[in-house]
């Protein structure tokens, strides 16, 4: 299956090469964000309030028509918007879903996103969805997996890809390097970008015992290009990634040092369960913004942004 | 193990409990390892439940959250998603309940999650041009009885067996339901967007025959003609002109079609 995998961008992905034409500038700073939830459409749209940039969950609007992507138009037309997938299945030893791909190009096309993200895991196998973003041994041949699976997703979006880490409740025993390592050769063997979930790392790192500072450390700094925010829920021996809750104290510690190490990196905070009105999550954003100026200076925004 | 061997293999432990993973996997830093491997299963199921429950919220309301979970999880075991967008997961339930056993007996599920999966369907169906009144203003009376219509192609037609329309409204409106019950004949139960929004409506028997007629590209004067079979030749016309406008009113027409020459 991976030698399948490995021959799909074999004919270009190379400088110099005719097909070789991927936008790989890097994206703009955007500043501080949300993802769009449909249940604050309405305080969006005949409000105005202080958000910077949206992230859109792109199979929500994978949809023949209707409101989900008029709505999506008359956002796009007032706000950047970010392209955030969940069900790539990069790291999936299945073959890809060209329609599924063929989809998002055309979604990409309409709302002209700053960049496209999706996670770095797989979904399911054997044409089955389990609608869950899961784990991969950190292994030589995984990354070679990966890497020529971005390959072709790259060409096909013609654009370099952003992927995010993932939160883990697992670990396998073949797992031939830690995940920052498997992260940062994935970025510099392929040019893709990096969505650095900050709460994920807290997540994964207290699951699996080791340092998220660490994790930190081992990512390089030029490739990150968006914070994710979000709240977790404490089981006691482990946390679990539930997105419904606000961020924690030790995130916020977390989110601190990550701007001390990447510098101003587009953010936003992601919810996805018991979303609260646009009016509390603002708040909250607005401690992002607070907590960004504290480390970098009020100055650090706009230097970046007119760079 | 291969990559593609380990993700069948952890697949399997979601889908049917099969814990021969495990042997692969490290105990976390304060959990065992089976404990966090059963956060997986434990996200799959709950999270496909609420996908199902988002997608039908009055069926749940309906059922209750017990048995709605029940009756979601049941679905889920049966029919594991082939489709990267959850969107479309829960397409299959109104045939599943129509031919599970266990619901046998109450037919109204089956026609209350169609319904829903209808107005789904309509909510994120293909844009289309509407047909409005003005539309028609300029078209010479000598015309009208050889125009044929589209309708939107958002609009689909429901024949439930059931009172399930009647349920939907009761559940949607957050009064308790009357009890379930079979109808002597079937409804005809129209679905469709307009604008933004999806709604229903249930035809009388003449507005569906004419539903039906439109569809099968009669043309108006066709439409009357049955029309006056029957309901009568008096106001045949009229009955006809004053459907249309109300078709015409809430977008469920798309075109109209100029004579043939």
């Amino acid at each position: 299956m991976s030698k399948r995998a490995k021959s799909q961008p074999s004919t270009s992905a190379k400088a110099g090469d005719p097909a070789h034409s991927l936008i790989t500038a890097k994206p703009p700073y955007l500043g501080f964000g949300l993802g769009l939830r449909s249940q604050h459409y309405t305080d969006i749209l005949e409000g105005n309030p202080h958000v910077d940039w949206f992230e859109v969950i792109s199979e929500n609007f994978m949809v023949p028509g209707g409101k989900p992507l008029a709505i999506l138009d008359r956002i796009a037309a007032r706000y950047p918007v970010v392209m955030h997938g969940v069900s790539m299945s990069i790291a999936s030893t299945a073959p890809f879903d060209e329609d599924y791909l063929d989809a998002l190009v055309k979604l990409a096309e309409r709302v002209e996103p700053k960049w496209i993200s999706d996670h770095l895991c797989w979904t399911g196998v054997h044409g089955v969805n389990l609608h869950d973003l899961l784990p991969i041994p950190y292994t030589r041949e995984a990354l070679d997996h990966v890497v020529a699976r971005v390959h072709h997703v790259q060409e096909r979006l013609g654009r370099a890809l952003c992927l995010e880490n993932v939160s883990t409740y697992v670990q396998f025993n073949r797992s031939e390097m830690p995940e920052w390592e498997f992260i940062s050769e994935l970025s510099k063997r392929t040019g893709c970008w990096l969505l650095f979930d900050v709460n994920n790392v807290y997540v994964s790192a207290f699951n699996h015992g080791y340092d998220p500072f660490a994790f930190l450390g081992g990512i390089p700094a030029d490739r990150v290009i968006q914070f994710h925010l979000a709240g977790h829920s404490d089981m006691v021996n482990y946390v679990i990634d539930t997105h419904d809750a606000p961020v924690r104290a030790e995130v916020w510690d977390l989110y601190e040092a990550a701007l001390r190490r990447f510098g101003p990196v587009s953010t936003m905070i992601e919810r996805d369960d018991h979303i609260p009105p646009l009016a509390e999550l603002l708040p909250e954003l607005e401690h992002a913004r607070g907590v960004a100026d504290a480390v970098l200076g009020k100055g650090g925004k706009r230097k970046t942004a007119a760079a | 193990m291969k990559l593609k061997d380990f993700q069948a293999q952890f697949q399997r432990a979601i889908l049917e409990g099969n814990d021969a993973v495990l042997e692969h996997l490290t105990d976390g830093a304060c959990e065992t390892k089976s404990n966090l491997l059963n956060v997986y299963r434990d996200a799959y199921t709950l999270r496909l439940i609420d996908v199902v429950g988002n997608d039908h919220e009055q069926l749940r309301r309906y059922l209750g959250m017990d048995d709605f979970r029940a009756l979601a999880a049941g679905y889920i075991a049966a029919h594991p998603s082939h489709h990267p967008n959850a969107r479309w997961f829960a397409r299959g339930l109104p045939d599943y309940l129509k031919s599970a056993e266990a619901f046998a007996d109450r037919p109204e599920l089956a026609e209350l999650a169609a319904l829903e999966r209808a107005l789904n369907d309509a909510f994120d169906a293909e844009d289309a041009c509407v047909l409005r009144m003005a539309d028609l203003a300029a078209l010479p009376p000598a015309e009208w009885a050889g125009v044929a219509f589209v309708r939107h192609p958002s609009a689909t037609c429901l024949k439930p067996y059931t009172n399930a329309a009647t349920l939907w409204k009761a559940l949607k409106a957050g009064d308790d339901p009357p009890a379930a019950a079979r109808l002597p004949e079937p409804a005809r139960i129209v679905v469709w967007r307009n604008e933004t929004i999806a709604m229903f409506r249930e035809f009388p028997p003449d507005e569906a025959m004419m539903w039906e007629l439109i569809g099968e590209g009669a043309t108006f004067g066709r439409v009357c003609e049955m029309m006056a079979v029957f309901g009568g030749a008096d106001g045949a016309a009229m009955r006809a002109a004053g459907i249309l406008k109300t078709w015409l009113d809430v977008g469920l027409l798309s075109r109209a079609l100029p004579p043939a020459d």
